[in-house]
């Protein structure tokens, strides 16, 4: 097979991975009981406005939703073609603005803790294997395994009374403190990581675990290796061994972890953005998904499916240089 | 020059006298000193609830009170009852036909323009075309308005089509925007400018972030009406409210536990009101699926079998009434206490049932639809609690549990047997009650409105048109209490009951909190940060 063919057929799968999603985003939502018109609750001691079947009929016709499925899908379809990824029903705001305005504060808080739990847990994966058996191993195994069953709403709830509210290290609540006039954007970069800390150290945490595990199993399997030991008689310092000659090789697996974990950190950053009220994508799709905001759940599984399809493409690329068995 | 010469020396005798005050302790002294020099901010719990225009706040949470700040209406919901508000006066012709209202001299828009009839005119026939987020210009889902028409500047007279006894409130609570800024606009629903949120009213937007739903209101220096009392009035994201209460980041916890409760009670420096009980939960039967429901002995069963008081005490914690049979909640201006009351009584009930064994299915929501998840599972535990006290009478119930939203379109198509629904809306207009009730509705404005698939009731219909009809308030009261004691005695639903929640604030920083007659809550009520008596 020539490479051009190769590329091509890689293309085509990633395309037409593309256009299923793209369905199954239109089509889901729309097939879930209820419509975004429909309030007849509302949660404790607060006020909901149901709308009358007038208003109903109007705002359906406004946002198109009166007219059969397979036309509202075609031109969602023209719509996007065009780049124009509609206007969010509940939001009263393009789709777009919407999501731009918080997706750059679930990225932040997503790529800092995949960054931090990827490196501590490879160090302390490493660290593991490398003194399998014993007690500094055993220790922080069970240790390990120990906080990352704990359920993510629940460390940042404790880290929200813990850190912030008994000993106000941290802020409660937001992504930035509201209405506030900055000096010197330093003074405002430091509010940003200030707010940002508690949500990314939960987040880290509940990763940790898997990157831990991770590299611990795939250090194991590389020490048993015949280099290693080749490695060992040559007397080289433990430091070198591990971090150089194991960890390059046992690397692999981890690096297509980062990629693909992406989707389960965006599913944890849900909860932890409810936790601290972090002005996230997370909430924001509870929200849309809560309140049947069609166009808005398309808006965000499209952008949270383009950014895995892309890290799904980049942990290929980089496989392929990494490991120069894969062709 | 001499305003800051002033403010120094004020600023110093404060420091003065809070010296000399620390010592003896007296916090009313400091308290009184904050008010009358400081600036007074606010923070209250935010969300983002949409940008408080008539068009783009959201629908659910109280968007629509935000936008009230900004945007005035003819009338005002007081303590009591409407006030004047941009009207000075009103006067109904004898047939019911004509409303004329006259407006207050000097009201201006907050760009500077002065507001006349004009915009009154405009506003009506402009909500005409495009219905606003909250439309109380509809009775059954039609219009009700024939003509509205500006005699001078200051005078605004309506033609209805209908003499309905409910419409005063109706136009009365309807927003005015300026002529001169929406006769522009095509397309409401995308108005979003800084422009789209002038109104009349006693705060100005400053700042929105929807991302973090923080508000940034600031008192109309030029606003017509009674005085602000708050200068900055600030909606912040906030985790978790009892935190940030403590904490001083918010000056009023709505959310308030029964358990932590008595750390507030006991303490001077807190007060605490208990929220009128206009919040509740009502059981629904549906008759058309269940035919056996028409009988009226079966559903006094339930409401014998049914212990409210355990509801109120083990679900909501004491923070609640139980429901009225007659579903008009105590503390609603036409309540009457004459009503059928079903006491907790299990014999009565088996006697009423004669040996039958019934079983059901209660379909109830098992999500929270709100962003704080801290009560998420009280309709489940209502559920749970109806199913055993039910069973012991020989009514099973066997509990379907759905999210909201489904839940919802699940009571909208009568898709269920027996559903449970929680909604706000109990303290208004006692039309409510044919909404609720009568069979002609399908659904219109209220959040109560959600007729009983297969009742209906001749002498209650009849009464429901009466009262409609009956544009003498006291006549019509006395209607009102004749529908609510012959609901209690056929009992075609069952509310449970009302929630009364608590509010905490400290009186030193703030004290002008106010319910409005129909409505639960301090915080959306404008008048509360006003200095009106």
């Amino acid at each position: 097979m020539n490479k051009s063919s190769s590329i091509l057929k890689k293309a085509s799968e990633y395309l037409l991975t593309f256009l299923v999603i793209l369905t199954l985003n239109f089509f889901i939502p729309r097939l879930m009981p209820g419509d975004p018109f429909i309030f007849l609750s509302s949660s404790e001691g607060q006020v909901t406005i149901t709308y009358s079947e007038e208003q109903i009929a109007k705002y359906k016709a406004y946002y198109g939703l009166d007219k059969p499925m397979i036309v509202q899908y075609s031109s969602y379809l023209a719509n996007l073609l065009q780049g124009n990824i509609g206007y969010s029903i509940y939001y009263n705001n393009s789709v777009l603005s919407v999501i731009g305005k918080r997706v750059i504060w679930t990225v932040s808080i997503v790529l800092a803790a995949i960054f931090i739990s990827c490196l501590i847990g490879t160090v302390l994966g490493s660290l593991s294997a490398w003194y399998r058996n014993g007690t500094f191993d055993k220790v922080l195994y069970s240790f390990i395994i120990a906080i990352s069953e704990i359920p993510a709403f629940l460390i940042g709830i404790i880290f929200l009374f813990i850190l912030a509210a008994k000993l106000g290290w941290f802020p409660l609540s937001g992504g930035i403190k509201t209405f506030a006039n900055y000096s010197n954007s330093i003074e405002k970069v430091t509010d940003i990581l200030h707010h940002a800390f508690l949500p990314v150290l939960t987040l880290s945490i509940i990763r940790l675990g898997e990157f831990y595990l991770l590299s611990r199993n795939s250090m194991i399997a590389v020490l048993t290796k015949d280099y290693m030991r080749t490695a060992r008689a040559k007397g080289l310092h433990n430091k070198r061994i591990i971090f150089r000659h194991a960890l390059k090789n046992a690397l692999l697996p981890i690096v297509t972890r980062v990629f693909l974990s992406l989707g389960a950190v965006f599913s944890g950053a849900i909860l932890v953005e409810n936790v601290f009220h972090y002005p996230g994508v997370g909430r924001l799709m509870r929200e849309a998904v809560m309140v049947r905001d069609y166009v808005l759940i398309q808006g965000i599984f499209l952008f949270v499916a383009v950014t895995v399809l892309t890290m799904n493409l980049l942990a290929d690329i980089i496989y392929r240089r990494l490991d120069p068995r894969v062709n | 020059m001499f305003k800051k010469i002033l403010k120094s020396v004020l600023a110093i005798a404060l420091v003065a006298t809070l010296g000399l005050t620390g010592c003896s302790n007296s916090k009313p002294a400091e308290s009184k000193i904050e008010t009358t020099n400081k600036p007074v901010v606010i923070n209250l719990e935010g969300e983002d609830v949409g940008y408080p225009t008539p068009f783009s706040h959201y629908s659910r949470g109280p968007g629509n009170y935000k936008m009230a700040l900004i945007f005035d209406s003819l009338l005002e919901r007081g303590e009591k009852g409407y006030i004047p508000w941009l009207a000075d006066q009103w006067d109904i012709s004898k047939d019911g036909l004509t409303y004329t209202f006259t407006l207050k001299k000097n009201v201006k828009w907050q760009d500077g323009t002065p507001m006349t009839a004009d915009d009154i005119k405009f506003s009506f026939d402009y909500f005409a075309k495009h219905p606003p987020v909250s439309n109380d210009l509809a009775v059954d889902n039609k219009s009700f308005i024939q003509s509205v028409e500006a005699v001078d500047a200051a005078t605004v007279r309506f033609k209805v089509e209908k003499p309905l006894s409910i419409l005063l409130g109706k136009i009365g609570n309807t927003r005015i925007i300026p002529k001169h800024i929406w006769e522009k606009v095509e397309d409401p629903l995308k108005f979003n400018t800084p422009e789209a949120a002038i109104g009349t009213g006693p705060f100005v937007l400053k700042d929105y972030n929807k991302e973090q739903g923080a508000y940034k209101f600031e008192a109309n220096k030029d606003f017509w009406g009674p005085k602000p009392m708050v200068d900055t009035l600030q909606f912040i994201p906030v985790s978790d409210s009892v935190l940030a209460f403590d904490k001083g980041e918010i000056d009023l916890n709505g959310k308030i536990t029964t358990d932590i409760l008595p750390k507030y009670q006991n303490d001077k420096e807190y007060k605490v009101l208990q929220n009128p009980a206009f919040w509740g939960y009502r059981l629904i039967f549906n008759m058309d699926k269940r035919t056996e429901l028409k009988d009226k002995d079966i559903r006094q069963a339930f409401a014998y079998a049914i212990d409210k008081n355990e509801l109120v005490e083990k679900v909501a914690r004491k923070a609640a009434v139980p429901g009225n049979a007659g579903y008009l909640p105590v503390g609603h201006v036409w309540f009457n206490p004459k009503a059928k009351n079903y006491e907790f009584d299990i014999e009565k009930a088996k006697q009423l049932l004669q040996g039958k064994k019934l079983s059901f299915k209660l379909l109830t929501s098992n999500s929270n639809n709100s962003s704080n998840s801290n009560n998420s599972n009280d309709e489940l535990r209502i559920a749970e609690l109806l199913k055993i006290s039910l069973a012991k009478a020989g009514i099973e119930l066997s509990i379907n549990s759905a999210d909201t939203k489904t839940r919802d379109a699940a009571v909208k198509k009568g898709n269920y047997e027996i559903t449970l629904i929680g909604h706000g809306g109990w303290g208004g207009d006692a039309d409510l009650l044919r909404t609720a009730y009568s069979p002609q509705m399908t659904s219109s404005q209220s959040p109560s409105a959600n007729s009983i698939p297969g009742y209906s009731n001749d002498q209650l219909n009849k009464l429901f048109e009466q009262q409609l009809y009956e544009m003498d308030a006291a006549k019509r009261k006395e209607i009102v209490f004749k529908i609510q004691e012959l609901i209690a005695e056929e009992i075609p639903q069952i509310p449970l009951y009302n929630t009364t929640g608590y509010v905490v604030f400290k009186p030193a920083k703030f004290d002008g909190w106010k319910y409005m007659f129909d409505h639960h809550e301090v915080t959306h009520n404008k008048l509360s940060y006003l200095d009106v008596k």
